[in-house]
């Protein structure tokens, strides 16, 4: 920006910038685009803020493909219950000896005294007041420690309102140290056998059919093999989810991921890449065009070769190809994105740059012995400056889907997430079987508006900085 | 003419041997993924492995290996391919017509619904139909295909199964498994399982042809023998259709030859959404199981056709307009 150095060239710029604001101020279309643009921007700033869970590794916020919440406003669907999530705090049932704590974190120690078994029962309730569930889980880690010619067992055994009781989760009999995290969940198939139930049958639904209050029994067995008998069990962390079967404002993906949590952080891919790669590109097509147009002869020639080339390139299928050779990452589809489209600008450009040439001002300064460096730095650039900035909020769209193809079709970035991949999911996760519009539609909606949003910016811009374009309208 | 049509055919020869040698440098030199390692499996014996070896040609010098290289590309011997050890050209063959019919189909409905639509707006300059095909001139820009294509699969396919009990369009395949032998009915069947892709590929293309149309068309409506035709008395009609729009012909001309080769990239991710067994799906699986033979092959079919579609819309623009003098730089 060698140009804003002196003083009077910097009023002379903020006079054109302003004259530049005001007439694109005229352009409602324009303002539309930008106001939309900023919007996202502001999406994609605030993103973490925005929603509460890691858009990458946040699974069974609740049941797969779960609506959004908001349609529970619609009466067929008034009855269907959000993710209810239950802290249990244990406690102790009468008569036990029990040593140790309870509440969140239940402590039972074993202290030599005797040979006969021991048992320790604690118990906790919730309230399920909805209708039957698709999906559960209980959660919880345990360890054992100091164990000493000990045996012991565990088992949680859960007691309906209408007095069923079910055995969901057991560690049989046990005499070494051992710590796990367990996940007993409705699905698992090793369940449904020790329950008894068919292949078919919904263990949740079944479990839960009665609404009111259910019971959880946690049983711990001690039995020691000689006098010195010794050991301790902590259990903590204990949480009881019935997902549910609404979720948030967008809902929930195939392995119960927020939707809205995608969406959110891929608006800061989709401008990342859509931006990064309208700049890089452009910056090359302006020195390409720049260059060649000014210098002409050999350099000229060869570059438009160069062009002719890259244009006779498949594109799509060359990029897909690119990305799946040198590894699926955001770098290179930015970097490859960025190789294929310089050429429309930098033709743009260099016939601009042709015509300038042969203007008496940069006569003059080739007259006043002026290098050729410094009358492309100082006199060609800053005058395709506005058409190229243009071309670049036009070529932004292109860029954005170009990432949403190559995502969609599978070739994204695996660490980053983005709307062309939630569409890749969905497409290929069951969305369609599913019905799960919800899944499907917001990530297409936010792409297209996104980028017609920078269409409209950039024809207003296009119409701004090409006046011949303002007498057809 | 002459001239330069030998001139531009020599130019897009040597065009067509940097696009070999770039492949033959980018699957062969630079892909980390080296096509010894896909052919060649670590515990085979080292007589088979020489044989492989041999078959694919992997034995030779560098040097060597692309001089054979390029020369069987131009020659259309484009190998075997690694997972079906299918000769490629075979395999195009059975695929082209299923691509060739859909992009066909669509180039065509698109024009015919894009350019009549940009006639009329231009002739109703302000009118709610000039509205119409600018807005969807603009839509075109940022709406991807594959999405309108997911959301008519969804609906057309899925809700209409739940809420009609039958699938108006069925969402994937070129025609039942297996397919009807009455050959009547054997093109309905195709038609049938077209209809979804053809539909989504018109409404998102149309668009930008009725944007171009109407552009040109007002650009031509504003000149001089245009006042002159009108002054002279002649209907409406005959100033639209046989003064201005004949004039934009060679533009469009032009325009519809040079999509080819887009359209032809781009219909990959309609095949692939509606598993269309075209060339596209299989340039794609092709390459999820590094069969590069057939990757490199379509990718030089795809240089060819675009070139092809260049050279071609330089000589009709000629041909339609007399006015440019051919030879004279773009």
């Amino acid at each position: 920006m060698a140009f804003l150095f002196t003083r009077e060239k910097r009023t002379v710029f903020i006079r054109r910038i302003k004259g530049f604001w005001e007439e694109f101020g005229r352009k409602k279309i324009g303002l539309f685009g930008l106001a939309v643009v900023m919007f996202y921007v502001l999406i994609a700033i605030f993103a973490p803020l925005l929603s509460p869970y890691d858009p990458l590794a946040s699974e069974r916020v609740a049941q797969d493909f779960a609506k959004p919440g908001w349609v529970t406003i619609f009466p067929q669907f008034q009855d269907l219950p959000t993710t209810q999530r239950e802290q249990l705090f244990w406690h102790a049932e009468k008569g036990l000896e029990f040593i140790g704590r309870y509440g969140k974190t239940v402590v039972a120690q074993y202290e030599a005294g005797g040979m006969e078994t021991v048992g320790v029962e604690l118990s906790t309730t919730f309230d399920y007041l909805s209708i039957p569930p698709n999906d559960f889980y209980l959660a919880f880690d345990w360890v054992s420690k100091d164990i000493k010619d000990l045996e012991y067992s565990l088992r949680i055994t859960m007691f309906t309102p209408e007095g069923k009781s079910y055995l969901l989760w057991i560690e049989p009999t046990l005499s070494t140290i051992k710590g796990e995290v367990v996940t007993v969940q409705a699905v698992d198939p090793l369940l449904r056998d020790r329950l008894g139930f068919e292949m078919h049958e919904n263990i949740a639904q079944i479990l839960f059919s009665q609404k009111g209050e259910y019971t959880l029994l946690l049983n711990i067995r001690f039995k020691p093999k000689s006098d010195t008998a010794k050991g301790q069990i902590t259990l903590e962390n204990t949480e009881f989810v019935v997902l549910g079967q609404v979720h948030g404002l967008l809902g929930c993906d195939n392995v119960g991921a927020d939707i809205w949590t995608q969406l959110v952080h891929g608006a800061r891919i989709s401008l990342e890449i859509g931006i990064l790669c309208a700049v890089a590109s452009a910056s090359i097509g302006i020195l390409v065009g720049v260059v060649t147009g000014y210098l002409g002869g050999v350099v000229d020639e060869l570059m438009m070769r160069i062009v002719d080339i890259l244009l006779c390139l498949p594109f799509l299928p060359l990029l897909l190809t690119l990305v799946f050779l040198f590894g699926k990452n955001i770098f290179y589809i930015v970097l490859f994105i960025a190789i294929f489209g310089w050429q429309g600008l930098s033709r743009l450009i260099r016939s601009k740059v042709l015509s300038l040439r042969e203007t008496a001002f940069v006569e003059c300064a080739r007259a006043s012995g002026a290098s050729r460096f410094h009358i492309i730095i100082k006199h060609l650039v800053p005058n395709v400056l506005p058409i190229a900035f243009a071309s670049l909020v036009l070529s932004v769209p292109g860029a954005i889907l170009f990432e949403a193809s190559l995502s969609f079709l599978g070739f994204g970035d695996p660490r980053v997430p983005t709307w062309g991949k939630m569409l890749h999911h969905a497409f290929g996760f069951g969305a369609f079987t599913n019905l799960a519009w919800w899944w499907l539609v917001p990530p297409g909606l936010a792409i297209t508006t996104l980028c017609l949003a920078f269409v409209f910016m950039g024809h207003a811009l296009d119409e701004v900085v090409n006046p011949r374009l303002r007498r057809r309208r | 003419m002459r001239e330069y049509l030998i001139k531009r055919i020599i130019v897009s020869i040597l065009i067509l041997w940097v696009i070999a040698s770039l492949n033959f440098v980018i699957f062969q030199v630079l892909s980390p993924i080296s096509p010894e390692k896909t052919v060649i499996d670590p515990r085979m014996t080292p007589e088979v492995r020489l044989r492989l070896r041999g078959l694919f040609g992997l034995d030779e010098d560098m040097h060597i290996r692309y001089i054979k290289y390029v020369i069987n590309m131009f020659t259309w011997n484009f190998g075997v391919s690694f997972t079906s050890m299918e000769p490629v050209v075979d395999e195009l063959s059975i695929r082209l017509p299923s691509t060739v019919l859909l992009l066909g189909l669509a180039l065509i409905g698109t024009i015919l619904v894009g350019i009549p639509l940009g006639i009329l707006a231009a002739s109703r300059r302000g009118s709610k139909l000039d509205v119409v095909a600018i807005g969807s001139g603009l839509v075109t820009w940022g709406l991807p295909t594959f999405f309108i294509q997911l959301l008519f699969m969804l609906f057309f396919c899925y809700y209409a199964s739940v809420v009609f009990g039958f699938r108006i369009f069925p969402p994937s395949g070129i025609s039942s498994r297996p397919p009807p032998i009455d050959p009547l009915a054997y093109m309905a069947d195709v038609a049938l399982h077209l209809a979804l892709p053809l539909i989504t590929l018109i409404i998102a293309g149309f668009g930008s042809w009725a944007l171009y149309t109407r552009s040109m068309l007002v650009d031509a409506l504003t000149q001089d023998y245009i006042v002159t035709a009108r002054a002279k008395g002649l209907t409406e009609r005959t100033v639209l259709y046989r003064h201005a729009f004949r004039s934009t012909l060679p533009p469009i001309v032009t325009m519809i030859a040079l999509s080819i080769p887009g359209i032809i990239s781009g219909a990959m991710i309609t095949e692939w959404i509606f598993t269309l067994p075209g060339v596209g799906r299989w340039y794609l699986n092709s390459m999820l199981a590094a069969d590069y033979p057939v990757v490199q092959a379509v990718l030089f079919i795809y240089a060819v056709l675009m070139i092809c579609a260049n050279l071609s819309s330089d000589i009709i623009y000629g041909v339609l307009d007399p006015r440019i003098r051919v030879g004279s730089r773009r």
